[in-house]
């Protein structure tokens, strides 16, 4: 088995990378995938806390970096999915802790194991990001409807060329269609124009990740939520299935009432 | 001398030097100074290790404590990696931990924090999550405890954890492990609690004296 490497990035902060992981990772193990996240965010760890699973942790990447243990014993299973296991991020090191050569052989000795290495990259375009994508075959880019947001964007989609990573994909992270409609807020579209990549899927604006990360529940597990939905979608696109973009207008009384009584849309 | 900032310790690495984290480094300095002073000849053609892992010691304290070494005839050298390393290892087997002494820390650990040290320690603030403590001794926390904790972390499987709120992400002691169970809403701790082995099980109980 050969298992595929994808690096979740984005360049600036908060923007939802480790929700975006976590949630890519579950989904894909919810799809019988075996997963093995990755949280390179070395000092500033999260992906575990997201999934819930902090109070697991004995070992973390660097300790399998320095040989301290093997990668068996540092792997924790999700408590919730099959198939997904994180390889936690050591909170006490820095960045540096860890080079991209030894982070390219962890990948490696991974893809025997499983099918999909997930790695959560740190904000930033120095040592973390480097060591994060030394490993990847692909990536995912992340990014909000911000210009702030689409700049870093773009700077990373730069330096990933650079790293000869030529077909990053796209994530739209908390759109708000009203926002968008009233011309609050960048659309898809300009987005798609400036950036000029691939889009994998849109997730709106949700409360209810708030909840579901707090609660170390990735919402791709509710698939009643908007946001869920759209993690879903993103996931089974990664799988090579070919769905349709959620629409994300709200839909108004008139015209449900209209569709329910004249069958139309 | 109020305190003892400077040690030298045999192991079988060598002779190493260790210098008390906490304490003031012109105070070091004087204090190994009169050491060495008072058995002078004892130390001609010594080479010592200097102890990594308590503190970094910048370049400029590295040459003044190179320096006053040198004034006794003696060598200063970096501890190897290999044994640092090699005191994790030491979890695994049990050793002698050093009652006597116990780090005092007079602040609240954050998420990153660490503290490690051989003997006992007490901190007089919070371990937040993502802090943790690993002692070769007890450990005592004079406030919450919410990261990790590993006493006895020697193999000294008589080592308790206390604390005035005692909400651990994970326990550890010698060689056992706890953590909460995942669904239940824990009751908040009423007061002091200790952890402690018996029966082979990590177990928490209220603590009064």
């Amino acid at each position: 088995m050969a298992g595929k490497v994808l690096v979740v990035t984005s360049g600036k902060g908060g923007v939802g990378k480790t929700t975006t992981a976590a949630n890519i990772g579950a989904g894909l193990a919810l799809l019988g995938r075996k997963v093995c996240l990755i949280d390179a965010d070395i000092g500033l760890r999260n992906l575990d806390v997201v999934l819930g699973l902090e109070n697991r942790i004995v070992y973390d990447l660097t300790d399998v970096v320095e040989g301290n243990c093997r990668v068996r014993q540092a792997l924790i299973k999700d408590k919730r999915t099959e198939n997904l296991y994180l390889l936690p991020a050591a909170q006490t090191k820095e960045k540096d802790a860890v080079a991209p050569e030894q982070m390219k052989a962890l990948c490696d000795e991974l893809r025997e194991d499983f099918d999909y290495i997930i790695v959560d990259c740190p904000a930033g375009i120095e040592r973390g990001f480097k060591n994060a994508i030394a490993g990847a075959d692909d990536a995912v880019i992340v990014t909000t409807p911000e210009v702030a947001a689409v700049r870093d964007a773009d700077r990373i989609i730069g330096l990933l060329e650079a790293a000869e990573l030529y077909e990053p994909r796209l994530i739209i992270n908390r759109l708000r269609p009203q926002m968008v409609k009233k011309g609050d807020m960048m659309g898809i579209e300009d987005i798609i124009e400036i950036l000029a990549i691939g889009l994998l899927g849109v997730v709106p604006d949700d409360e209810n990740i708030i909840v579901s990360t707090n609660r170390g529940e990735p919402v791709v597990m509710d698939r009643k939520s908007k946001a869920g939905q759209a993690y879903f979608n993103i996931v089974r696109r990664i799988e090579g299935v070919d769905v349709p973009f959620l629409s994300l207008e709200e839909e108004g009384f008139i015209t449900r009432l209209k569709r329910v009584l004249l069958g139309h849309s | 001398m109020a305190r003892n900032y400077v040690a030298f310790k045999g192991t079988k690495h060598g002779l190493v030097l260790w210098l008390d984290p906490q304490a003031e480094f012109n105070e070091i300095l004087e204090q190994l100074r009169e050491k060495l002073s008072s058995t002078r000849d004892f130390w001609q053609g010594v080479t010592v290790i200097l102890k990594r892992s308590q503190r970094e010691y910048r370049p400029e304290e590295k040459r003044r404590l190179e320096e006053i070494m040198g004034e006794f005839g003696m060598a200063l050298k970096e501890e190897p990696e290999q044994m640092a390393k090699s005191e994790k290892a030491q979890l695994e087997e049990p050793r002698e931990i050093d009652r006597d002494s116990a780090l005092i820390v007079r602040r609240t650990l954050r998420s990153g924090q660490s503290v490690h040290y051989p003997g006992s320690v007490v901190i007089l603030g919070d371990v937040n999550p993502g802090a943790e403590v690993i002692a070769g001794g007890d450990i005592i926390v004079l406030g919450a405890l919410r990261g990790v904790a590993h006493a006895g972390a020697l193999g000294e499987e008589g080592a308790v954890v206390v604390a005035f709120r005692l909400q651990p992400t994970q326990l550890r002691i010698a060689h056992f492990i706890s953590r909460a169970p995942d669904d239940a809403d824990l009751p908040e701790p009423q007061g002091p609690e200790m952890a402690q082995v018996r029966n082979n099980l990590i177990t928490i109980q209220s603590y009064s004296v």
